[in-house]
């Protein structure tokens, strides 16, 4: 009897191993087949960035450039303006990360730390403000701008960033708000301003969260194409997304070059990704949530 | 002994003289609250809440870009909802292309994230290639697809239509059914499911194992525990990445305006035609709002334009909200 309901036992058990096993190679087959789908256009991309013209019209496609024509990313950066365009774009993003870090942590640092009256009302309009694409909101401010007369200056795209960004602010203040409160207290005890617990007690021990809020910041700012496209019309002052836009040369097809831009443009995310892939993978998703 | 005690007479003693601090700060503590706050609330009444009041105000104008803006009434919302054929296109591209991208974000990311949420060799690995497409969204991304969706046979997409005997398709550029155009723009998005499957990750994470011992012992198979426990507890994650999905969708813009112009970097060339793609076939509401007010300078039309777009974001938010709420646990939201 018992050794009968050990034998089914041990039957379901195996069958249990079975249908694991079964099921971790379907997972395999179907990530790999994803997996493979999705980086296909990228492949496609880079090889395509460094054909000449010919090979990029070839049917069947030919994945490997005979020969490798590198020249396709000196012509974007010189014959179509993308050093300027990249120069433009780095300083941008760079601008974005550190300044919007900055102001959107202090104000963060305000909601996390300091009871006031209408604190919950602000935090929950700053909430909302996530809800509404603010696109729509473009044209008083387009009209603002022109009557200070900043259209086709930076000024347009690096003056809102001073203000800190809502979804920013909301990543730090859940951060700060998880950070005991006994080492700024104790700071305050010991005389410390709030601008200085913010700067050497709170920041210092935010590491995953700054690291995430800079790299967010400097990608919206690269990809950002509808603040460029709005207010910056002159030539020099294009950033790589207008670029992109605007890439032609009259009549003739430069599809090669514009890939080689295009892959310049893609490289920059996957570089930062990989600086803060591990902070990116944890706290994102975790911060998103909450 | 005599440490524990003194260490609670220091804590006593600690925590007295912080309430004291707190009391004595209190209305302080206010003033620097709102000075730490402040940089934000500039931010919000310059950029965001002048704006708004100033776009409703603008919507009942007439109003071009030189000269002030004339008082109108309704004419701009009776003339958008009642008599413009591209706004009615655009907002049906605009229902197609939620719909379809918001299913692609919630059923791929949910399917791939619970593949994922195993642990297993090679899962980081899977993880990293099917989320970094979501850090490239914009122009550049657009700009590879175009190529992609390129009308020849050399074009990626026609060579694998091509394994599967199909005739090759003119994707971007097709004048007898343009609306193909917006096909491709939804295909666009099985690259970005990325974001919502780490979010759905992390939401798997957050269910306790013990559920799914106890249900498996119950007997309960795959699919009643995916039903009756992860579908459940998860709802508070789905609805977080309905909404943002929602959100983000009807922002649609440089993606729609790299696909209308068909890579033909004309954007800024040729003008309306090339903004909202062939007969209009690839307008959105960013696009046409772009193409009203910035393209035309027609700012009082595009008012009322941004006006309507921002009802229907609030209205949609609003009713998934409640949606969500009608089929229970929302609880911790």
């Amino acid at each position: 009897m018992s050794s009968q309901a050990e034998t089914t036992r041990h039957a379901l058990y195996q069958r249990g191993r079975t249908l694991q096993r079964l099921s971790i190679i379907l997972t395999y087959i179907i990530l790999v087949v994803v997996a493979f789908c999705i980086l296909l256009p990228f492949i496609w991309l880079l090889s395509a960035s460094l054909k000449n013209q010919t090979q990029y019209y070839a049917v069947p496609i030919q994945w490997i450039p005979q020969p490798f024509v590198w020249s396709n990313y000196v012509e974007a950066f010189t014959r179509y303006n993308f050093g300027r365009y990249v120069l433009n774009s780095v300083l941008l993003a760079i601008y974005a990360m550190v300044v919007n870090t900055l102001s959107s942590s202090l104000v963060a640092f305000g909601f996390a730390r300091f009871r006031f009256p209408g604190r919950t009302l602000w935090f929950i309009l700053m909430l909302s403000t996530l809800m509404l694409p603010s696109q729509v909101l473009t044209i008083p401010l387009y009209v603002i701008f022109r009557n200070l007369k900043w259209i086709d200056t930076f000024w347009p795209i690096i003056v809102p960033q001073l203000f800190g960004s809502a979804f920013n602010i909301f990543l730090f203040r859940q951060f700060f708000m998880e950070l005991p409160k006994e080492l700024d207290e104790a700071a305050r005890i010991d005389g410390c301003s709030n601008l200085r617990i913010w700067w050497n007690i709170i920041l210092p021990q935010s590491k995953p969260v700054i690291i995430v809020v800079a790299i967010f910041s400097f990608l919206a700012s690269w990809r950002d194409a509808w603040n460029p496209l709005i207010y910056l019309s002159s030539q020099n002052n294009r950033t790589i997304p207008l670029g992109l836009l605007y890439f032609t040369d009259g009549y003739t097809s430069v599809y090669p070059q514009m890939m080689a831009a295009t892959v310049i443009a893609l490289a920059v995310p996957v570089l930062l990704y990989a600086i803060g892939q591990r902070y990116i993978d944890s706290g994102v998703a975790i911060a998103e949530i909450k | 002994m005599a440490i524990t005690e003194h260490a609670r007479d220091a804590v006593a003693l600690k925590a007295k003289r912080s309430k004291q601090t707190r009391k004595r700060f209190f209305g302080r503590e206010a003033v620097a609250g709102y000075l730490f706050i402040s940089p934000w609330i500039i931010g919000f009444l310059l950029f965001y809440l002048y704006p708004l009041l100033n776009t409703i105000y603008n919507s009942f104008t007439r109003y071009k870009l030189f000269g002030k803006p004339q008082w109108i009434g309704f004419q701009n919302y009776e003339q958008l909802l009642f008599h413009d054929p591209v706004f009615a296109a655009t907002c049906w591209h605009m229902l197609l292309y939620v719909t379809a991208s918001t299913v692609i974000y919630i059923v791929g990311g949910l399917a791939l994230a619970l593949l994922l949420s195993r642990a297993f060799p090679g899962n980081h690995f899977f993880r990293t290639v099917l989320y970094l497409p979501s850090l490239m969204v914009g122009v550049a991304i657009g700009s590879m697809f175009v190529q992609v969706f390129n009308a020849g046979e050399y074009g990626l997409f026609n060579t694998i239509l091509g394994l599967f005997g199909i005739a090759p398709v003119n994707w971007l550029n097709n004048y007898n059914n343009p609306e193909i155009g917006l096909v491709a723009l939804i295909f666009v998005n099985f690259w970005f499911v990325g974001g919502t499957m780490l979010i759905f990750i992390a939401g798997l994470k957050g269910i306790s194992q013990t559920y799914y011992e106890a249900a498996r012992i119950d007997g309960a198979g795959a699919w009643h525990r995916f039903r009756y426990i992860t579908l459940p507890l998860l709802t508070p994650v789905i609805l977080f990445n309905t909404i943002m999905t929602l959100i983000g969708h009807i922002q649609v813009f440089d993606t729609a305006l790299i696909f209308a112009g068909g890579g033909s970097g004309s954007v800024g060339v040729s003008g309306l035609g090339s903004v909202l793609g062939y007969h209009n076939s690839l307008s959105t509401f960013l696009t046409y709002l772009y193409q009203q007010a910035f393209v035309s300078r027609n700012y009082g039309y595009g008012s009322a334009l941004a006006v309507v777009i921002f009802l229907i974001t609030l209205v949609l938010t609003i009713v998934v909200l409640l949606i969500f709420r009608r089929s229970g646990n929302t609880d911790r939201w």
